[in-house]
């Protein structure tokens, strides 16, 4: 990247991104940060409220950022290196735990392996309580091991085979390759992964809601504070404290990394082959990944099943009510809004995201550090908190003419760029500067040298940003509950209020029809894009 | 024409609309459509609205939470551009605070002289128009094979050792239910905190649980994983009529209740609107119409309650003080975690 006073187009659009950063995470997250004010905020300190949460989030993030990441690593190496059958189905698994929307998926968990679970109690006549510290941890590795899954999968599908034929070919077993190429040459997308997948952790609310029993983390507190008590000043102390906790990790990143180059030569995964692993670690591979989508499908099947039956676990007559119901009145409505703002939003998102990590990541200017960090930060703002920031910011008179629905796919956008971001940090770090540098010497400008150089060798991380951006889009309750209108509606708010009516049929057909739909969208995303992007994880 | 004679032709007429629209404004009979913020069930709001729609022609947007705390914290965080007209739905301390901080609008309805006073705010900021009771949820075979099918009469009979690990009690850190259940068991013993947290002690020795929302506690003992569970009255009774036989509702001695209430937004673009709808909410049909659709008591002697439901005349009640409940909320829930030993 050539200097900034040598390309004004360039100085622009850094410009513009930065004033985007600034308008859509910085200014209405200060409006939540800056609500309880100086006395609110001692205050607050010292009820000490906050004290047993705050040593529960941080104990509860590193186990199950720990056993997220190991299974992430292990689902991706598998995916990327092994020769196991059955890949498409794997990575259409890989992402189902994505779609999770709060209350009905851990609601799940609670009916198939609580005290009267259908299989705890009904196969094995156990009463486990699965309640507490545990519980909120298991569920927790399978919902969030997808993001370091793709995170992962995305770096090691671009290392470089040939560096590893090489090593297989200078005597290496497959293991110390593993090991000493490998693993290392995956660093970027491990310490993305890590981060990645330790702050959404942190911000998780609703496993702990339902599982984690009086396992109290902050996101629960600070929840609990606005919905049940109508407390918004506490909730948004505590918020703070999580924007914080976020803070230390990002720090703890970068001391990590290094200033360490990571560059496989070519950036592009070249035609070579991987070296073959054995048929033993594939079928280890095979075995592992079928266990886990064993449970995944479960949890799922559990949800259709329920859609489809009349009183689900009791009474297992087989109805088409709820899905009449989902489908009568503005419920349709609902489902559409919230395929057409996801969408929208993944398609910024993305995009956004990419050319945000390529500015940063090959720019020389001063600030960058501070672009880096704000632009991870909207991972640890709890959805509900995102929300507030944009009603107080963004609801004003002279805004009353732009239709309410931008705000949901502007906030959107920007409280999912981390993933895509971190993805395309990442993938830039594999690939050498010279490569976009042959560009701009051969006269194109660095934007140019961008789209045609850049652009299409991290079309990985493009998907990687597009797919978890559109499935959390689809799936996130708390963000959409203070920012949508009756004409903005979408279907998590549908599902959350057949939740608390108790009509759990016609919840889990709405989830059904939701998930189902946002599957298909993917798909037909994935056949669109063939052959320049692929859906799930790196091609192997 | 220029510009210019354009702009002032369109200012003209659009000072021409407006004067309409003051006139029209200022006319009794209420028009036009009003924006609901409402914390009611799902099954309730469409068919209350529709029916307030007919008798006034009055058109309803309804924006639906059931977590009357989310929709209290969005009319704050809406202060300077109100999106709401009415705030209907959910307990009183929800409305009260927002009044407080003058966010609401003050009307008498006429027809509010029929709501006793212990239901209303003095000077009209809101209006209590329905009524919940807490009671107890019981899981009929569970109580039968477990309990030999004994319903608790007191709230002292949960201390039996026959329920140990056979309760859920909605969360008191997470759900409103939890905390009222706290504050009534201190009520009860006549705010001696030390024998209500003493209770909460032994309770918690036969507690399998904490729920994390009230009404997920309902589903819960209607699966069996326990056998009761403190809950309100009328959700209790919603989830009964769909299956009779699987679950039975009580209500002990000495127990706490709710006021719903409702509220007009300040700020609000259609006053007239949002006085008919309070209007019409305090009249015997709305009465009727929400307990038929929610189970719910009404504030008014002329409507009678839903079938199998108990009433503030016929249950032993606590003097539930609603102001100290929520200014000793905090403390309480602390006592009440280190008394239990929940860190």
């Amino acid at each position: 990247m050539r200097s900034l006073q040598r390309e004004p187009a360039l100085l622009l659009a850094l410009l513009a991104v930065t004033a985007l950063v600034l308008t859509f995470i910085v200014y209405p997250q200060l409006q939540v940060v800056l609500t309880p004010g100086p006395g609110g905020y001692v205050q607050f300190l010292q009820e000490g409220t906050w004290l047993t949460p705050l040593r529960n989030s941080i104990q509860l993030t590193l186990l199950s950022t720990t056993t997220a990441v190991l299974l992430g690593f292990v689902y991706a190496y598998a995916m990327v290196y092994s020769n196991m059958r059955w890949k498409p189905f794997f990575r259409l698994i890989g992402i189902l735990p994505l779609l999770s929307p709060p209350f009905v998926v851990a609601a799940a968990y609670t009916l198939l392996f609580g005290a009267r679970g259908v299989i705890s109690y009904g196969v094995f006549g156990q009463s486990p309580n699965i309640y507490g510290l545990n519980g909120v941890w298991g569920v927790q590795t399978i919902a969030f091991f997808p993001f370091a899954y793709q995170l992962i999968a995305d770096a090691l599908s671009r290392s470089d085979p040939r560096m590893e034929q090489a090593a297989r070919n200078l005597g290496a077993g497959s293991w110390r390759v593993f090991l000493t190429v490998t693993l290392p040459l995956s660093r970027p997308g491990l310490g993305a992964a890590i981060l990645t997948t330790a702050i959404y952790i942190l911000e998780d609310f609703g496993n702990p809601q339902l599982i984690g029993g009086v396992f109290y983390v902050l996101p629960t507190q600070a929840y609990s504070l606005i919905s049940s008590f109508g407390e918004y000043t506490s909730a948004a102390a505590v918020s703070t404290i999580l924007l914080l906790l976020a803070l230390a990790l990002y720090l703890a990143k970068v001391r990590l990394d290094g200033g360490r180059s990571f560059v496989t030569i070519s950036g592009r995964a070249s035609s070579m082959p991987r070296p073959p692993v054995s048929a033993a670690v594939s079928r280890a591979c095979f075995a592992a990944c079928l266990a886990l989508a064993g449970v995944i499908l479960l949890v799922y099947g559990s949800l259709v099943v329920s859609a489809f039956t009349l009183r689900f676990p009791n009474n297992l007559q087989v109805t088409t009510e709820h899905f009449q119901y989902v489908l009568t009145g503005t419920n349709g409505d609902a489902l559409r809004n919230t395929l057409v703002f996801s969408g929208v939003a993944a398609a910024f998102s993305a995009v956004f995201a990419l050319f945000a990590g390529w500015l940063v990541q090959r720019g020389q200017w001063p600030g960058r550090r501070a672009l880096d960090l704000l632009l991870i930060l909207p991972a640890a703002i709890p959805g509900i908190f995102f929300g507030l920031g944009y009603l107080v910011a963004f609801n004003q008179r002279w805004l009353d003419f732009v239709d309410r629905g931008w705000l949901i796919i502007i906030a959107f956008v920007f409280w999912n760029i981390p993933v895509g971001y971190q993805a395309a940090v990442a993938g830039l770090r594999q690939i050498d500067r010279s490569i976009d540098e042959a560009a701009t010497s051969l006269g194109a400008s660095s934007l140019r040298g961008f789209r045609d150089v850049v652009l299409p060798m991290l079309g990985g991380s493009l998907r990687v940003g597009f797919v978890t951006t559109f499935v959390r889009a689809v799936t996130t309750l708390s963000l959409v509950i203070f920012l949508f209108t009756p004409p903005t509606t979408v279907a998590t708010i549908r599902i959350y209020q057949l939740v608390g009516d108790l009509n759990w049929g016609a919840a889990t057909a709405y989830t059904v029809a939701d998930i189902g739909l946002a599957i298909i969208a993917l798909l037909i995303f994935a056949t669109l894009a063939r052959g320049r992007i692929s859906l799930g994880a790196a091609r192997a | 024409m220029t510009p210019e004679l354009d702009r002032r032709t369109f200012l003209k007429l659009a000072g021409v609309t407006a004067f309409i629209a003051a006139c029209g404004g200022a006319a009794t009979k209420a028009t036009g459509r009003i924006s609901i913020y409402s914390a009611l069930n799902e099954s309730t709001n469409n068919q209350l609205f529709a029916a307030f729609t007919k008798a006034t022609g009055v058109e309803v947007s309804a924006l639906p939470l059931a977590a009357a705390g989310d929709l209290q914290t969005k009319i704050t965080a809406e202060k300077n551009n109100p999106q709401a007209d009415i705030f209907v739905g959910g307990s009183s301390e929800f409305h009260d605070p927002l009044g407080k901080q003058g966010l609401l609008e003050a009307y008498q309805s006429p027809n509010a002289k029929d709501v006793g006073a212990q239901f209303k705010e003095a000077s009209g900021l809101w209006t209590g128009w329905y009524t919940g009771i807490f009671g107890f949820i019981s899981n009929t075979s569970r109580l039968k094979t477990d309990l030999g099918g004994k319903k608790p009469a007191t709230w002292d009979d949960l201390l039996d050792p026959a329920w140990s690990k056979k309760l859920i009690l909605p969360d008191p850190i997470k759900t409103g239910g939890g905390y009222i259940f706290i504050a009534t068991q201190i009520f009860r013993f006549n705010r001696d905190e030390t024998k209500a947290m003493d209770y909460m002690k032994k309770l918690h020795a036969n507690i399998l649980s904490y729920g994390a929302t009230s009404p997920g506690v309902i589903t819960s003992i209607s699966n069996g994983e326990a056998a009761g569970a403190p809950n309100w009255s009328h959700d209790i009774l919603t989830e009964k009529a769909k299956d009779p036989s699987k679950i039975d509702l009580n209500v002990p001695k000495d127990t706490g209740f709710e006021v719903g209430a409702v509220s007009i937004v300040k700020g609000t673009k259609n006053l007239p609107g949002a006085q008919a709808f309070v209007d019409w909410v305090l009249t015997k049909e709305a009465g009727d119409l929400n307990v038929k659709l929610s189970n719910r008591g009404s504030v008014r002697k002329d409507v009678s309650p839903a079938p199998g439901s108990p009433t503030l005349d016929q249950v032993s009640l606590v003097n539930y003080d609603r102001q100290w409940a929520t200014d000793n909320k905090t403390r309480i829930q602390k006592l009440w975690q280190s008394t239990v030993g929940i860190q």
